[in-house]
């Protein structure tokens, strides 16, 4: 059996360019001893991958290790090529971040997982069948039918690629994986799933189990000891239920409060973070009985190979002025396309309504141009939705140059932008995208949005690739917009401890339909349907290792 | 900066009410936006032009082209027309060898081949850029409409370049220059019409990729249109790759110039260096030992190709710079 053992561990990118070497880890000692679960967190940047990368020595030439990283008492950095190679695979695997970019695109999944069996191959499957056995088994194991062998990547969901990722992973029987964000583009009710299924792997076969995530309560459901990183260092270790329930430093507080506990009074309708957002209204707005934005038996069909899918089925929603709805359900559930078709961007089927302040949608283009006034949305990823060549002044213009409000430009950006909290505004106008943070492009994004004075605003997933600590402070800008605006907003999400944090009613999508609506305080506290139950149950909870299967 | 800013964007009362009063500074601050945008563009360029500055191959391409250009522009007055008259070439001798009087030598007519090229550089290098601008410019709309427009008329626009592509497209310039009346003009056409095709393809390939970038969806939920989509977004996504191919698709084109002229397809009227390959063709000039007449216009053609073809590696690296340090 192999124990994992960092010991003074600094590492040190060397870069050419103006800003030097950049240190990424900076004197790190941890241990995993055999059979034990450790949960490393950080957000971005925090060297969190780069630390674990050196397992394997799998970091790129540029950068410098000092100390040591052991694995089973030998010196990592010692070990010949030959050597690292047969450690890789057979003693410690990893399962990286992104399985979806991780697949070959054209080649059958059954083949992929075969050719670690070739590459790392011990002695025990010498010959093609015995492989081909191996890799049946395998397949059971993480819980995929046989008949996926031959299936290519694109055939699988994200929650089934990622466990041929683990399956991969776990080919040569190795003692220890290292498992980097496993769960984070998936949604709840997958998340548990692959969660359970490692938790299972790790209490059954005795392996050692490393993982790495932003999301503190995903760590401790699985890990018994959690490790805190923040800047390449180490912020806090213990075990995960003290760290998490009673963390010592705050910024540990921070992260785990960046993830709301359902049903804790102190975090309804208050996010939790460092920045919050301003409310300047004396009497800040509230939900009213106005009717804004209205669905009635919408439906949305796609035609597909299979025959005709129906994406939305009989969807009757209703936006009030200044209220927070928020749609919940998994990946595939039609979210996006609701959302689309109420912007009047997706066609929708004969018999479907959609009213905006009363009115009909309208079908012509130049019509279409002006409703877009009044409704704006928010795609899922800041960084994509910005133009890598303009400037935050030209992003944020473009809206109102498209819809011919050209008057007093200047002043309007300025206001948009001071809106969504980026002060103070002059000094981003002549910065690009890539110079800016993930919150301050998602805060140009809503900017751009608000510099047309829409009456709603619709968000696709608005925090999802966003750092804990940044969630935080664009929820709250979310909120601040309702209560000084009278702003009402339809955010889509997967996550309902978001709903918990900001939204004033909530909707439950399974399968294109609505299965549960009404106040986030009644449904969140006493779900009805039982796939409201079922995704508030696959939440993960901090401290306690929920997910674990204790005999 | 103004200290009125108004703080909310929804108090568009105040907003216009302050607008009325501070017209003039208003007026000031709009002008302030878009200097940014263009102090910004600005900074751009003169980055872009110290990374070219350090390319060692893009510049001596550069300079190089600069002295073919300025040869060609000033031949009149480097060599008057009247050197080139046969008539007046009577006591200068035939087939002379380089030498000290006659630097690149003499052709069969007693003509100095040094006046030839400077006068076919001229020509050669107009049909090869007008050709190359033509032949971008009907690439660049093709490609745009067939990446943009998805649907019947995509499909449409997208076979009518396949077409092009599979059309041996030097066959075809010979007909259309054979067809057509002779001149430098129809040239440029022959060469323009015949060449688009990869361009196009290319453009449409960056086109499709922009399309399903999410900064195009929000451009869309902003209320734009096609317009808006293609000149805003399309077009400058589009242009590095587009000026990258022309100074590429400029030394193809000089050479198919060459070619039809060597062919006798050309103006035989005007001088080009296609013109003298041919005329030291008509009299065996490689088998009678004349190796002057030969190898002076085929090298002038390998420079300016080469030329051009440093200049717009270098354009390539600074759009593209994964392509750099390799």
């Amino acid at each position: 059996m192999t124990d994992l053992r960092f010991d003074k561990v600094s590492i040190t990118y060397r870069s050419a360019s103006a800003r030097g070497d950049v240190p990424a880890v900076s004197d790190i000692s941890l241990d995993l001893p055999t059979g034990a679960t450790l949960g490393i967190a950080g957000e971005s940047g925090s060297g969190k991958s780069t630390l674990i990368m050196s397992v394997l020595r799998l970091l790129p030439k540029s950068a410098k290790i000092d100390g040591q990283v052991s694995l089973g008492g030998k010196d990592v950095q010692d070990l010949s090529f030959g050597e690292i190679r047969a450690v890789r695979w057979a003693q410690a695997s990893i399962v990286f971040q992104g399985a979806l970019h991780s697949l070959n695109p054209v080649r059958e999944v059954g083949g992929q997982i075969i050719e670690a069996l070739e590459h790392h191959a011990k002695g025990t499957w010498t010959t093609p069948a015995k492989r081909r056995d191996r890799m049946f088994e395998l397949l059971d194991e993480v819980d995929l039918d046989k008949s996926k062998a031959v299936a290519y990547p694109h055939e699988f969901s994200g929650g089934q690629k990622q466990r041929i990722m683990i399956a991969m992973a776990l080919a040569c029987e190795p003692d220890i994986i290292v498992a980097d964000e496993p769960t984070t583009a998936l949604d709840v009710i997958v998340q548990k799933q692959i969660l359970v299924g490692l938790a299972k792997l790790v209490a059954e076969r005795g392996i050692s189990l490393l993982m790495i995530s932003h999301d503190l309560a995903v760590l401790s459901a699985v890990c018994e000891n959690l490790a805190i990183m923040r800047h390449g260092r180490l912020v806090e270790y213990g075990p995960s239920d003290r760290v998490c329930l009673d963390p010592e430093e705050d910024y540990t507080k921070q992260l785990a409060g960046a993830f709301p506990q359902i049903g804790d009074a102190e975090s309804r309708m208050n996010p939790r973070t460092l920045k919050p957002a301003e409310v300047r209204r004396a009497q800040p707005y509230t939900m009213t009985d106005e009717v804004v934005l209205e669905a009635k038996n919408l439906n949305v069909s796609f035609d597909t190979r299979q025959g005709r899918e129906r994406a939305v089925r009989d969807v009757n929603l209703a936006l009030h002025k200044a209220e927070i709805l928020a749609v919940v359900g998994q990946s595939g559930s039609g979210k996006t396309t609701l959302a689309r078709s109420l912007l009047g961007l997706q066609e929708v089927d004969p018999g479907s309504q959609m009213e905006f302040a009363g009115k009909a949608l309208p079908k012509k283009a130049k019509a279409l141009r002006t409703f877009r006034r009044q409704v704006q949305m928010i795609l899922q990823d800041p960084s994509g939705s910005l133009n890598p060549k303009r400037s935050v002044y030209e992003a944020v213009v473009e809206g109102l140059r498209v819809q011919k409000l050209t008057d007093n430009e200047y002043h309007r950006v300025i206001g948009a932008l001071e809106a969504a909290e980026l002060t103070p505004a002059a000094d981003y106008l002549e910065s690009i995208p890539q110079e800016l943070s993930g919150g301050q492009r998602q805060r140009v994004v809503i900017a751009g949005a608000l510099a047309l004075d829409p009456q709603v605003l619709i968000a696709d997933e608005p925090v999802a690739s966003l750092d804990a600590s940044v969630r935080g402070e664009i929820l709250s800008l979310f909120l601040a917009l309702k209560k000084n605006l009278g702003m009402s907003a339809l955010i889509i999400t997967h996550d309902l401890g978001l709903a918990w944090n900001i939204a004033d009613t909530v909707a439950v999508m399974k399968q294109g339909e609505i299965v549960e609506y009404g106040d986030v305080d009644t449904v969140l506290a006493n779900p009805q349907h039982t796939y409201t139950q079922e995704l508030l149950a696959a939440v993960p909870r901090l401290g306690s290792q929920s997910l674990v299967t204790h005999e | 900066m103004s200290n009125s800013l108004p703080t909310t964007p929804s108090g568009s009362a105040s907003e216009s009410n302050a607008a009325e009063v501070n017209a003039a500074e208003v007026n000031a601050s709009v002008i302030d936006g878009t200097k940014l945008v263009r102090e910004r563009r600005l900074n751009n360029v003169k980055k872009n032009w110290s990374l070219f500055r350090s390319d060692i191959p893009a510049m001596v391409g550069a300079i190089l082209l600069i002295f073919f250009i300025l040869i060609a522009i000033f031949a009149p007055l480097i060599a008057p027309a009247s050197m080139l008259d046969v008539t007046k070439q009577l006591d200068v001798p035939r087939y002379a060898p380089p030498s000290l009087d006659h630097p690149l030598g003499t052709d069969n007519l007693g003509r100095e081949l040094w006046i030839r090229i400077l006068w076919g550089a001229r020509v050669s290098i107009l049909v090869g850029v007008a050709a190359t601008v033509m032949s971008m410019v009907i690439g660049t709309v093709m490609g745009l409409a067939a990446g943009h427009f998805s649907g019947l008329f995509g499909a449409v626009v997208m076979r009518i370049i396949d077409f092009f592509i599979v059309l041996p497209s030097l066959l075809l310039a010979i007909v259309l220059s054979s067809v057509l009346e002779r001149g430098v003009f129809t040239i440029v056409v022959a060469i323009g019409i015949t060449s688009w095709a990869s361009t196009a393809r290319i453009v449409r390939s960056q086109t499709l990729s922009v399309e399903s970038r999410l900064y195009i969806e929000r451009a869309r939920i902003l209320g734009a249109g096609h317009r808006h989509i293609l000149f805003k977004h399309m077009l400058p996504a589009v242009m590095p790759l587009v000026l990258a191919n022309t100074t590429l698709t400029v030394g193809s084109a000089i050479i198919a110039e060459s070619t039809l002229s060597f062919l006798g397809l050309g103006d035989t009227s005007k001088e080009s260096w296609g013109t003298i390959l041919k005329n030291s063709m008509d009299i065996s000039a490689a088998t009678s030992g004349y190796w002057w007449y030969v190898l002076t216009p085929g090298i002038a053609i390998l420079l300016v190709v080469l030329a051009f073809t440093m200049v717009g590696r270098a354009f390539e690296a600074i759009i593209n710079p994964a392509l750099r340090s390799r």
